[in-house]
């Protein structure tokens, strides 16, 4: 699966040296997530805990996205959660994050991936409208 | 612009990407980059892979950024470059050297190199970028890179050990507000921007790129002569809080604010804002300092200024100010957009060809992706002619008309074109 598109965005997200890990989710399923050997090792400690974590949020992910929901954001230890979810979907680009990053630089590469996601996804369902 | 991870690569592809459209070779090339290359392959290999594209002889310039804005998009990894082409131009290009020491004698190596330079030039009109090394956290021995020391045994080392890291190790404020003021010194008659070298805000390190060099600690300038029209100008969202101030003790240096009010100047601080003792700290900082800029004096100018190192007792500011009464400012992000257009406006009267913006690197820690509204303004008025912005540590401009605005958290146009009379 290393050729799929949205996954090497996610690749090219965990080069940076604040994101921790990143994927694609939404409510009890992680939709693309990138080899976890790429991830810190440091989450992967607390993995299980910020996967509850993450779980919960996206009730409210889910009961908001249409609403206009944009993005949400938790900080649970020494990490901190993002989500950006990605419109009219109840699907979000999320990313963990040290809780001291400078949060500014790393929502302008959030906000570039997101769009890049976003382009695949329109470019795929018109791929699949056009087979059909 | 180039989004590649490897140095050489993306060198190659910046340079290529800047030239294509270009019918003759380039007066000059400005290029800025993150600081993610350092660790992909080095910045000595970006160069080389930038020299392999760009004809031999093009003057270059430019250094590391925590981002940047431009035509296509808004940036924290990558690099972008602006190559110009005109008739009726010429370009010097000068540099100084050891700039946290000795900056006076950096400006003046840098300053004789444009002289030179502008002597030679027809053109009458006469423009000056700077960009300069920006500052560098000092690695505290057993504490590592802070911004807020809170320990006073500590903070008493370093208070002292401050002036001596800057001189020797060069580690330290950048003193890019006093390069800017020597060097408006040496050029009265000229307009001119400054903007800094930083790495991802860290303040770990910066690199300047002068033609093949890779330098640090330096200032590297651009001279322009043309007869294009051009004009500057400085404009922030800041206003003032209604809280005041007296700054009763300051450093001899001017950069260190010992006591508000004859207090202690963090205790002071926290009690003006109604903030609890011990507030300010690692984690707070930049969720809270950086919204309350202060209105600092300088040779009885208005310095907006961020505070940016808290040492126990004392504040450290990013440039040198005098005593006196300080406002404590506020900022909203509408006030920032405000100001970009405040900014835009000012420029109507010009048809823009190209345009160098240097803008506050907390203006997008306040912004985060939201500064998009920002680059939307901006490429709106630049329509299909390029533009870059830089995020940068301290930043302004001059001109013979409205004089030295320095600031920190601000937006700095300089912006070539005709005018449209």
């Amino acid at each position: 699966m290393r050729d799929d598109p949205i996954e090497l965005v996610l690749i090219d997200l965990l080069k940076l040296d604040d994101i921790l890990a990143c994927m694609v989710a939404r409510q009890n399923m992680i939709s693309v997530m990138p080899d976890q050997n790429l991830f810190d090792p440091s989450v992967m400690e607390v993995w299980d805990i910020i996967k509850r974590a993450m779980d919960d949020v996206f009730v409210v992910v889910k009961e908001y996205s249409q609403a206009g929901l944009g993005e949400i954001e938790f900080r649970l230890q020494d990490y901190e959660v993002l989500f950006y979810i990605l419109p009219d979907t109840e699907n979000a680009l999320v990313a963990i994050i040290p809780a001291l990053s400078n949060k500014g630089l790393i929502d302008v590469e959030m906000e570039n991936a997101r769009q890049e996601i976003n382009n695949i996804r329109n470019k795929q369902d018109n791929e699949r409208l056009i087979n059909a | 612009m180039t989004r590649k991870w490897d140095a050489r690569d993306a060198g190659r592809e910046v340079a290529r990407e800047a030239i294509q459209s270009l019918k003759t070779p380039p007066n000059f090339v400005l290029l800025f980059s993150t600081i993610h290359y350092d660790k992909h392959g080095g910045f000595d290999e970006f160069l080389k892979g930038v020299w392999d594209v760009l004809p031999e002889g093009t003057p270059l310039l430019g250094g590391t950024v925590p981002g940047f804005i431009n035509n296509f998009g808004c940036y924290a990894r990558g690099a972008t470059a602006l190559a110009v082409s005109c008739p009726h131009m010429d370009v010097v290009m000068s540099m100084g050297k050891n700039t946290k020491r000795n900056p006076y004698k950096a400006v003046k190596q840098s300053a004789d190199m444009l002289q030179k330079g502008f002597e030679k030039s027809q053109y009458q009109h006469k423009f000056i970028f700077n960009f300069v090394s920006g500052p560098e956290v000092i690695k505290i021995p057993g504490q590592g890179y802070k911004k807020v020391v809170d320990s006073g045994l500590i903070s008493k080392f370093i208070l002292p050990a401050y002036g001596i890291t800057q001189y020797f190790l060069q580690k330290g404020l950048g003193r890019e507000d006093e390069i800017f003021e020597k060097i408006v010194e040496y050029f009265p008659e000229s307009s001119m921007i400054l903007g800094t070298a930083n790495d991802d805000n860290r303040g770990i390190s910066n690199y300047q790129f002068y033609n093949k060099s890779l330098l640090t600690n330096s200032m590297v300038n651009l001279g322009i002569s043309t007869d294009l029209e051009f004009d500057v100008c400085t404009t922030h969202g800041m206003t003032p809080s209604g809280i005041d101030f007296e700054i009763t003790k300051l450093s001899r240096n001017g950069h260190i604010i010992h006591k508000i009010n004859n207090k202690p100047a963090v205790q002071e601080l926290n009690r003006l804002l109604k903030w609890p003792k011990g507030f300010l700290n690692e984690k707070t900082m930049t969720h809270t300092i950086l919204y309350y800029p202060i209105s600092l004096r300088r040779h009885g100018r208005e310095v907006p200024a961020v505070l940016t190192f808290i040492l126990k007792d004392s504040i450290l500011i990013p440039c040198v100010i005098d005593k006196g009464t300080v406002s404590i400012l506020t900022v909203s992000g509408k006030k920032l957009v405000h100001a970009m257009q405040e900014n835009l406006q000012y420029c109507q009267a010009l048809k823009p060809e190209f345009g160098i913006v240097s803008t506050c690197t907390t203006i997008l820690e306040t912004l985060g992706y939201k500064i998009n509204i920002i680059k939307d303004e901006i490429s709106n008025y630049f329509q299909d002619k390029p533009f870059i912005m830089f995020l940068s540590l301290g930043e302004g401009t001059y001109s013979p008309e409205k004089d030295i605005t320095y600031a920190n958290m601000s937006f700095n146009t300089a912006i070539f074109g005709k005018s449209k009379k």
